[in-house]
Order: structure tokens, then C-alpha cells, then sequence
């Protein structure tokens, strides 16, 4: 990892300065959103932090150039997948901890980027979700996609949008989002991404595929432990290319970057994995809005 | 009519009062005649007072004065009335006859006949009256002139075939051929259709100098009915291969004023565009734009035809062939962009197939952390943004995305400005968070390039602007390529319509003076409207700023089908368009696109630098290869009056496609190459505009002295030339005291006194 030896130096002093309480946005309605590109309201929902009222924003309700938006897809687990909060739905694991760390940090690692600072889950069959066109998703293993989500991802990557996958493992797993992306996009291959693609040097140098585990695997890891969650399970990225070869989707297969996100504040967690984890997402975004 | 009628009362033409002095040639002098003018009024009138009869003061005032003026005439002529002219002394002066040799001298105009027919009825055989009586008067020299002007022994030499007509250097060459011999003037037999290209007031002027007339005579009706005419082609030269060109054609006629015609594009037999124009007014032009893309590489020729109407006088004023030069060319356009934004992805994803564009991605991603794409090595780019001339004029076009000016050293904000005004580069200024305004740009180098004021008419003062926008083209922006979305006007306004709207953060509203907006949308907010692009030219180049910040919705939004390609065609003609016309380092221009085998062709290259500095003392070749045989090197000088600027001339001797190449070096280094094209083939300019051209051959005369004439009064030439002619002359006396008007006057007079007294019985 040659460029940005810096970006672990930047997380420890992170982690010590604030004492283990990381800048998290304020959620209380006193503190309004930046508003330098103020325009349209994203959509909030799903038990996310309370947000300001629109008439207590200095100007318009927010716009902003990158949202760091969550699918919030329609799944087999745990009853009906869109509740958040009625027994927990697949796609909010991590929620909304692990999206307000990691654009916390995105502030500081890229801070020409006018990144809105909360979580953003969105709908797949949402007219305004191309509004949007970064994409995060993760635990697909467990996407059970109904045909307008499936129109409307469809419509999403092919009018130009980006997809991350993460966190989901295993070949079963692996099946479900399979098919799952065989309904979205069929007939488009999912290809492996070697360390040579300009994903992995967009912004940053990586040289080596880590695989980033959850939260008490990485702390385990530490005495020997398995960092993967299945028996036997490497760390894999992959892609799907639209038709003119340019990269829609990028699937982080047998890895968990969202927990390295999160745990970031937590000193046991190691620090290679949220370095990794960060740098992975970092070049995603600019990889996203450049390619 | 007229003249006739003054002839017969006046005994002369009226051109010989105007000509001559007045004067009284009698033997008597002038007290003498009083005297005796005196004696008979002075009975007269004592006659009249003494003898009054039953006559009233006002009848012997009526009877006196009728008297009188009978008496005065009979003195009038006893003074011996005398107009005293100067005429050229037969056989001893020489006028030179200049003939248009020109193809527009075979229409048929003249009653149904050819305009030449003129020449061939009076110019040649023993039975000409005209020419009989010029050679009694007058040595008479004859001249051809099309192209250029010759000697001619025999008028039935002529053939008609010129190209052009050239009536400034005929005038001139004429003149100097004559220059030893006494010259009485100069006749000019022509249509007036110059087509030279010179100015006309120049070539008079040694004529004026030497006090030699001119005398006109036009051939053929100055407006030919019914005809159609397409006069001219507005199109670039050079484009790049798959430009959406919007040609104007502009379209004369007469005669078929409210019809509908078919106007039609070829390229080399294929139909590529056509339209249907309504044709307006008799003698009202039309301008037709007609929509093509120029899809094939090389150069194209293309015609411009609208099918013969029926009873068209001129056929081959229908067509208008142009050379379109289509380089299949890869140019280079650099894009900086101050911040990772949605606009690069879905500029450079728009621009991807693009083979004839190069965008260069300069990124700032964080705090100087620059991302490059598309560079050629990895030199290019590699300390950021250019710090050089050299560095930056490579490229033909710039795009500013959202960055602030202070990121910017002062040095580098003027080199921005150059690269406009004195490289001809194309700037594009993009919308966003730090553009403008909002990026600090005011007072800098770069908003004297502008083509807009940074003003805030629209913002409401409370904090930071915003607006979200449907862009509507403007009126300019209807007939602009570079926002061409729709096969024709209506479509490209309902194209715009369905777009969704976009968002601003710049309030931009006032153009600069002679800035254009080609598209803007309405944000509720007074009469003002946001500008959303404009341009102007600046310098050798040209500005052009996009005050939006998020085009990619058009790719993006939910209501544009994932198949449109709206998004994707704005940018690559907009972009296009950004480096149409930006010179290489080595420009190659001919003085014509179309010439005539033999005809010869003026080359000029202007020669410049890496940093566009004109270069001097370049070595400078011109390659021309024509339809066969090896291809021939000109050396190319410099031509000393402009800087590096380098001239040569050739001669093509064959019809077909001429392409010149020219390459420039300095020292062991190369400053580049240029290359264009001539098209020689028979031309048929003589065709167009073909009407007889009365006020150019009238000033022709007027400002020489001579005297215009068309077929019908060209009888009177030969007296005319005799009369207000220069060379040797001689001075003579024709008396006046006979003219038929003074007689019909005194009869006048004593016939009125008589039927007077009849009326009043007082006789």
C-alpha cells in the first residue's frame, strides 16, 4: 500500500484524539446540515437519527453531491425486509453506525468531496433513486428483490449508476445474489477484478486483497484467530461491466468492509482492516464518480 | 422619346449643350444690338401708350409685352446664337472596345437571344453600323477579358468560355496597352457580373487620373425571371469526422414567389440531407438550414441543388458544389475539475466512444492530490495544472469544472486568458460550488474572457444561490450545432422540453457585449432569466460558460429512457464544438477553394510555435499532390508583411482534387503540419448572380465621364465618344440662331398677340 501511508496515521489520531467518541454528525435539530449546495431532501426513513426540519435549514433542504446511499432492499430474512426495527432486515446490518463512521472519515480523507454527512438508504423502485448514483448493499445473500426493485436497479446501472456489494459470503450466499443479479442484469457476466484494475489505485495503492472480518473475528484475529465467516472462504472482488466494458457493479465477496467501518473507533478492532476497509471505499467513490 | 423631342426642337442632342459653351458670334458688338433692341421697343412702346383705342392698361400691357418678346428673339438671332464645342479629330484618336469573354455572356436574355449575339450584330461584318461608324471617327482596338485580358485581332475569336469576369484589371490592362497613343476612351461590352473579388474603386482610379471615359454598355435584364439561385453556402471548411453540421443556405428567386422547393444535399451521389423550402417574395432570399452529420472522413464534396423548376432561365445557378474537409483527427481537450464530482463521470462516460476526442482528466480529489485520465504518458500532467504555455497550448480546448480561482497562481490565470485570445483555444467555464462568482473569479484575468457579467440579479440575498432549471434553447440557440438535439426546430425544441431540470449555484443573467446565449432557462425571479450557455469570441479564440452543476441528470433522471442518448450527443457537439476552428501551430489556407485548371493558387501557412509565437525564420514546403503523377514541393517564404506568415503559388494542370501539405521546421526541430485542400474543376460562378449589373457598369461610367448605354441607345455612341472624348481634339462653332424652337417661339409670340386682340375687339 505505497500511496497514503498517511491514512493510518490519520485513523489512529482519530481514534486517540476522540478518546474512543469518533465526530459523528450531530443529530440534534440545533445543528443544521452544511448547506454550501443546498436543493432537494434525500429520503429519510428506516429509524435514522432525527433530522432537522426543512424550515429550521438556513436555506433549502440539502443537496449535495455524493450521498453515501444504502440499498434498502426487500430480503428473505427475518420476515418482511423493510422494516427497520421489526426484527431487523438484512440489508440495515450496521445501520446506521457504520455509514455515519465512514462519512465521518470520508470528510477528512476527501475533503474536496461534498459528501452529505448521514445515512441515506434509499428504494430501489424509487423514481428519485438516480438522483443518487452510488449505490452501497450489503448481506445479499439475503435479497429477495421484487420485479419493480428489480426494474428499477436495472434501470439504475444501465442509465449509469454504481453498485457496491459487500458482506455476504459463502457459496450459498453467493448463489442467492447470483440469481439475484441474474434477474437485475441477465446475460451480463460477473467477472473477477485482478489487483491490476484502476479500482484498487484510483486513489489509493493496494497491492494485497485482505479480507476484513466482523467485529469479534478482527478482535480474535488478533490471538490467531479465523477472520473469515465460512470454512475455507478467501476474500474475492468482483464486477459487472455494462456492455461498452465499463464497471457497474463491484462485489466485495467474502469480506466485510461495512464492520471495519464501524468498529473503527473500537482501538481492539486491528487497524489494517479499517485502513483496507477505508481505503477499498475510498477508491470506490472516486472510481464511481470518474469512470 | 425625349431626347428625340429636344433633338427636333433644338436642332442638337442634349448632350452637346451640356458639352459645349454658349456664345454670340456676331460681328456687332453687344451695344450696338441694345441700341438698336431699343429703337424698335422704344416706338413700339410709345406707340402702344399713345394709341389706345378701347383698349385697357392691362390689354396694351398684355399686347406690349407679347411684342416685345417677338422683338427679342428677332434680336436674339441677329446676335448669331453659337454653341461652341470640342469634338476628337477623326481618325486621329483610338478607342479601345473591351468584350466580355465570360460564359455568362451565352444566356439567352436578350429577346431570346445570347448577350453575345449583341457583339456578333455589331462588331463584326462590313454592314455593322455601330462599328462603321466608331471606325470613321475613331482607330479602334479590340480587347477579351474573362479571367484575364488579351489583345484581339477578330471579334469572332471570341468564344465565351471565361470563368470570371474581371472587369477592374481589364480596365486597367486596357489603359496601359493604350498609354502611348492619343485615347478617347474606353467602351466595356459586358453583363457587369464581376466577379473579381477586387475592389472596382481602385482600378478606376488611374483611369480617373488620366481623364480617360469610360463608356458602359450592359448586356442582358437585370433581373433574370423566372430563376432560382442558390447563392451561397454558409458551411466551416474543416470539421471533424461525425459533426452535426446546421448549414445555412441562402436561396434567391423570381418567379416563383409562395412555391415550395426541395432543397437537397449530396455527398458524391448520396442523399445525405433534404428539405423543403418555402420561397418567399420575388427577389426576397430564403436561408434554409439544413441539419447533416458529417459522417465520412476526407474531403467530401458536396452539392447543395434544388431540381430545375419549369421555365427556369439559368439551369446551373441550381447547384452549389463546397469542399468539406471531414478530418478523422484525435484532439486533445484538458478538464480540470477542482472536486470529485457526478459532471466528470458522466461527461468522460458521455465522450467515451467519441474516437476524435481526447478529454484529459485532471482531478483534484483532496487537498493537492491530483487524479489524471487519459494522459499519453506519464509525463503528461504529472506536476498538475500546466505552468507553461507550451504545456497548455498543446491542448485545443480547457474545461474548468468547480474550482476555485485562487488555486490558481496570477501567472497561470493570464496564461488561461492567452490560451483564448492569442492561442484561439476553446475555454469552457462549468457551473458549480467554486465557479464564478462563488469561486472567487471575479476581477481575475479569467472574467475579462467571460462571456458573462457575474452578476446577482437573480440571487435573493439571503445566502447561497440555488435554482433548479429547465433549459429551453433561445432563439440563437435554435439554429446553433452545438445544441442540436432534434432533426429540425420543432423537434429540437420538444427535445429540450422533456429534459428534466438541472440545478445552478451560479446566478448568471447578463451577457457581455456581442456574447450570444444559445440556451437559458426561466427561474421565476423577474424578467431575468439564468443563462445556461452562452458564448462570444474572444481574441483568436472563444469563451463559452455552462453556469449548471449537474448536466448528468439528463443521463441519470428516471424520466429519460436508459436508451436516449440526448445527454450523451449535447456533450460530445458541445465539446466538439469547443475546438472547432482552434489552430494547429501550422494553419494552411488557399486564396480560393475552387479553381479552373491553369488558374493559379495563392498558398499561405501561418507558421507559430509550441507557445504560438509566430515563427520567421522557419523552413517552410508545401506537398502538392494532385489527382496523379508524383507529388510537387514548393519552398514557401515569408512574406515579410505579416509574422509567420509564408506564401507560395502553384498552377493546377489538371482537373480533380488537389491536397496541399505543408510541413514547417526550425532548426532540427518540427513545428508541425497543416494541410488542405483545392478542388479544380470547371466553375460555374459565371452562372450565378448572372443579371446585368446597371449600377455597377452606370458608377463604372459616371466616375470616369463617359456615359452607360444598353443596347437600345447604344446609337448615339459614336457621336458621344466624338463629343466628351479625351485625345487630340479640335474646337467647332454650330449656330444655334436656326433652331426650330426660336421660330416656333415668334410665331408663338405674334400669333398670341394676334388672337389677344381678336378676343378683346381690338382690332
Amino acid at each position: 500500500m505505497r500511496a497514503f501511508a498517511s491514512l493510518p496515521v490519520i485513523l489512529s489520531l482519530m481514534l486517540t484524539s476522540a478518546s474512543g467518541h469518533l465526530p459523528l454528525p450531530e443529530t440534534s435539530a440545533d445543528q443544521p446540515v452544511r448547506a454550501s449546495n443546498p436543493v432537494r431532501e434525500p429520503t429519510r426513513f428506516f429509524g435514522a437519527p432525527p433530522m432537522p426540519a426543512a424550515q429550521e435549514l438556513p436555506h433549502h433542504p440539502a443537496f449535495r453531491e455524493y450521498y453515501f446511499s444504502r440499498v434498502a432492499y426487500t430480503g428473505y430474512a427475518r420476515g418482511w425486509g423493510r422494516g427497520f426495527g421489526r426484527g431487523g432486515a438484512s440489508w440495515a446490518i450496521d445501520y446506521p453506525k457504520a455509514d455515519q463512521i465512514f462519512l465521518s472519515f470520508i470528510d477528512r480523507l476527501l475533503s474536496n468531496l461534498d459528501a452529505y454527512e448521514w445515512q441515506h438508504p434509499v428504494l430501489l423502485d424509487d423514481p428519485e433513486l438516480r438522483r443518487f448514483p452510488y449505490l452501497y448493499a450489503l448481506e445479499v445473500g439475503y435479497m429477495n428483490l421484487t420485479p419493480p426493485e428489480v426494474v428499477g436497479l436495472r434501470g439504475f446501472l444501465l442509465a449509469g449508476g454504481f453498485l457496491v456489494i459487500d458482506d455476504f459470503w459463502g457459496p450459498n450466499e453467493w448463489a442467492n445474489f447470483e440469481y439475484q443479479m441474474e434477474q437485475v442484469l441477465p446475460g451480463y457476466p460477473i467477472v473477477d477484478l485482478s489487483l491490476s484494475h484502476e479500482i484498487f489505485s484510483t486513489f489509493y495503492e493496494i497491492t494485497e486483497l485482505l479480507q476484513v472480518p466482523n467485529h469479534s473475528n478482527g478482535i480474535n484475529s488478533i490471538y490467531g484467530g479465523s477472520t473469515a465467516e465460512c470454512y475455507g472462504c478467501l476474500p474475492q472482488v468482483k464486477g459487472i461491466y455494462d456492455e461498452r466494458g465499463r464497471l457497474m457493479v463491484v462485489i466485495n465477496f467474502n469480506t466485510d468492509l461495512g464492520d471495519a467501518w464501524e468498529w473503527a473507533d473500537d482501538p481492539y478492532y486491528p487497524l489494517k482492516f479499517s485502513t483496507y476497509a477505508y481505503e477499498m471505499g475510498v477508491n470506490m467513490i472516486l472510481y464511481a464518480m470518474s469512470h | 422619346m425625349f431626347e428625340s423631342l429636344f433633338e427636333f426642337l433644338f436642332k442638337y442632342r442634349l448632350l452637346l449643350f451640356q458639352e459645349g459653351d454658349f456664345s454670340f458670334t456676331s460681328p456687332w458688338p453687344w451695344a450696338i444690338g441694345l441700341i438698336v433692341a431699343a429703337a424698335l421697343a422704344v416706338p413700339s412702346a410709345l406707340t402702344y401708350t399713345a394709341a389706345r383705342g378701347d383698349s385697357t392698361a392691362a390689354d396694351r400691357g398684355i399686347m406690349g409685352g407679347l411684342r416685345l418678346g417677338a422683338l427679342s428673339i428677332v434680336v436674339f438671332c441677329l446676335l448669331q446664337p453659337t454653341l461652341i464645342i470640342t469634338s476628337v479629330v477623326p481618325q486621329r484618336n483610338f478607342v479601345g472596345i473591351l468584350i466580355d469573354d465570360s460564359r455568362s455572356m451565352t444566356i439567352a436574355d436578350q429577346d431570346g437571344r445570347q448577350r453575345s449575339e449583341f457583339v456578333t450584330r455589331n462588331f463584326t461584318g462590313e454592314e455593322s453600323e455601330l462599328l462603321n461608324q466608331l471606325a470613321e471617327r475613331f482607330t479602334l482596338r479590340f480587347f477579351r477579358f474573362s479571367n484575364s485580358t488579351q489583345r484581339l485581332g477578330d471579334v469572332s475569336e471570341l468564344e465565351y468560355r471565361g470563368s470570371r469576369t474581371e472587369i477592374g484589371p481589364a480596365l486597367v490592362r486596357a489603359q496601359e496597352e493604350l498609354a502611348g497613343v492619343p485615347l478617347s476612351g474606353l467602351i466595356l461590352i459586358t453583363d457587369g457580373a464581376d466577379n473579381s473579388g477586387e475592389a472596382l474603386a481602385e482600378s478606376l482610379l488611374p483611369l480617373q487620373a488620366a481623364s480617360t471615359p469610360v463608356y458602359t454598355i450592359g448586356l442582358g435584364e437585370e433581373a433574370l425571371s423566372p430563376d432560382i439561385q442558390v447563392s451561397r453556402v454558409e458551411i466551416p471548411r474543416s470539421v471533424l469526422v461525425g459533426a452535426s453540421l446546421v448549414v445555412d443556405v441562402i436561396i434567391a428567386q423570381r418567379g416563383f414567389r409562395g412555391r415550395t422547393v426541395q432543397l437537397v444535399v449530396e455527398d458524391e451521389g448520396r442523399i445525405i440531407a433534404s428539405q423543403d423550402v418555402e420561397l418567399k417574395r420575388d427577389g426576397e432570399p430564403v436561408v434554409a438550414r439544413v441539419r447533416f452529420e458529417a459522417d465520412e472522413a476526407g474531403p467530401r464534396l458536396l452539392q447543395f441543388r434544388i431540381p430545375l423548376q419549369p421555365g427556369e432561365r439559368v439551369g446551373r445557378n441550381n447547384m452549389r458544389e463546397v469542399l468539406l474537409n471531414v478530418r478523422d483527427e484525435r484532439e486533445k481537450i484538458l478538464y480540470f475539475e477542482g472536486e470529485p464530482r457526478w459532471e466528470v463521470k458522466f461527461l468522460l462516460r458521455a465522450v467515451g466512444d467519441d474516437e476524435n476526442l481526447q478529454v484529459v482528466l485532471l482531478q483534484r480529489s483532496a487537498e493537492n492530490k491530483f487524479k489524471r485520465m487519459n494522459v499519453d504518458d506519464g509525463e503528461e500532467l504529472a506536476a498538475g495544472f500546466p505552468k507553461t504555455r507550451e504545456e497548455l497550448f498543446k491542448y485545443r480546448g480547457l474545461v474548468l469544472g468547480s474550482v476555485e480561482a485562487s488555486f490558481f497562481t496570477h501567472d497561470q490565470l493570464n496564461m488561461i486568458a492567452d490560451f483564448v485570445s492569442e492561442r484561439g483555444g476553446g475555454l469552457l467555464l462549468l457551473g458549480g460550488r467554486k465557479a464564478f462568482r462563488e469561486g472567487g473569479y471575479e476581477g481575475t484575468p479569467i472574467a475579462q474572457v467571460m462571456p458573462v457579467f457575474m452578476d446577482d440579479e437573480l440571487s435573493d440575498g439571503s445566502g447561497p444561490y440555488f435554482a433548479e432549471v429547465e433549459v429551453r434553447p433561445t432563439r440563437s440557440g435554435l439554429t446553433h450545432p452545438a445544441i442540436q438535439l432534434g432533426k429540425d426546430e420543432t423537434a429540437l425544441e420538444e427535445a429540450w422540453e422533456t429534459l428534466p431540470a438541472v440545478t445552478s449555484l451560479n446566478p448568471i443573467s447578463k451577457l457581455k457585449p456581442g456574447a450570444t446565449a444559445l440556451l437559458e432557462a426561466a427561474v421565476g425571479r423577474g424578467s431575468a432569466k439564468q443563462i445556461v450557455l452562452a458564448y462570444h469570441r474572444f481574441g483568436r479564440g472563444k469563451a463559452i460558460v455552462l453556469p449548471i452543476q449537474d448536466s448528468w441528470f439528463w443521463q441519470m433522471s428516471a424520466d429519460v429512457s436508459v436508451d436516449d442518448q440526448r445527454h450523451e450527443t449535447f456533450w460530445r457537439q458541445l465539446l466538439r464544438w469547443l475546438i472547432d476552428g482552434v489552430p494547429h501551430g501550422v494553419v494552411v489556407e488557399t486564396d480560393r477553394e475552387r479553381v479552373e485548371v491553369g488558374e493559379s493558387v495563392e498558398l499561405r501557412a501561418t507558421v507559430s510555435d509550441s507557445a504560438f509565437m509566430e515563427v520567421n525564420n522557419a523552413l517552410v514546403s508545401a506537398f502538392i499532390e494532385g489527382p496523379s503523377g508524383p507529388p510537387l514541393e514548393r519552398r514557401m517564404e515569408w512574406t515579410v508583411d505579416e509574422d509567420g506568415v509564408y506564401g507560395a503559388a502553384f498552377v493546377p494542370t489538371e482537373p480533380g482534387l488537389y491536397e496541399i501539405r505543408v510541413e514547417a521546421t526550425r532548426g532540427a526541430g518540427s513545428l508541425g503540419t497543416g494541410s488542405t485542400f483545392v478542388h479544380v474543376t470547371e466553375s460555374d460562378e459565371e452562372y450565378f448572380d448572372a443579371g446585368m449589373r446597371r449600377t455597377t457598369l452606370e458608377r463604372v461610367a459616371d466616375e470616369t465621364g463617359g456615359r452607360f448605354y444598353t443596347p437600345e441607345t447604344v446609337s448615339n455612341l459614336p457621336e458621344d465618344i466624338s463629343l466628351t472624348g479625351a485625345g487630340v481634339t479640335l474646337t467647332e462653332e454650330r449656330d444655334l440662331w436656326d433652331m426650330p424652337f426660336l421660330l416656333l417661339l415668334l410665331m408663338s409670340l405674334v400669333g398670341g398677340e394676334w388672337i389677344y386682340r381678336h378676343a378683346r375687339g381690338l382690332i
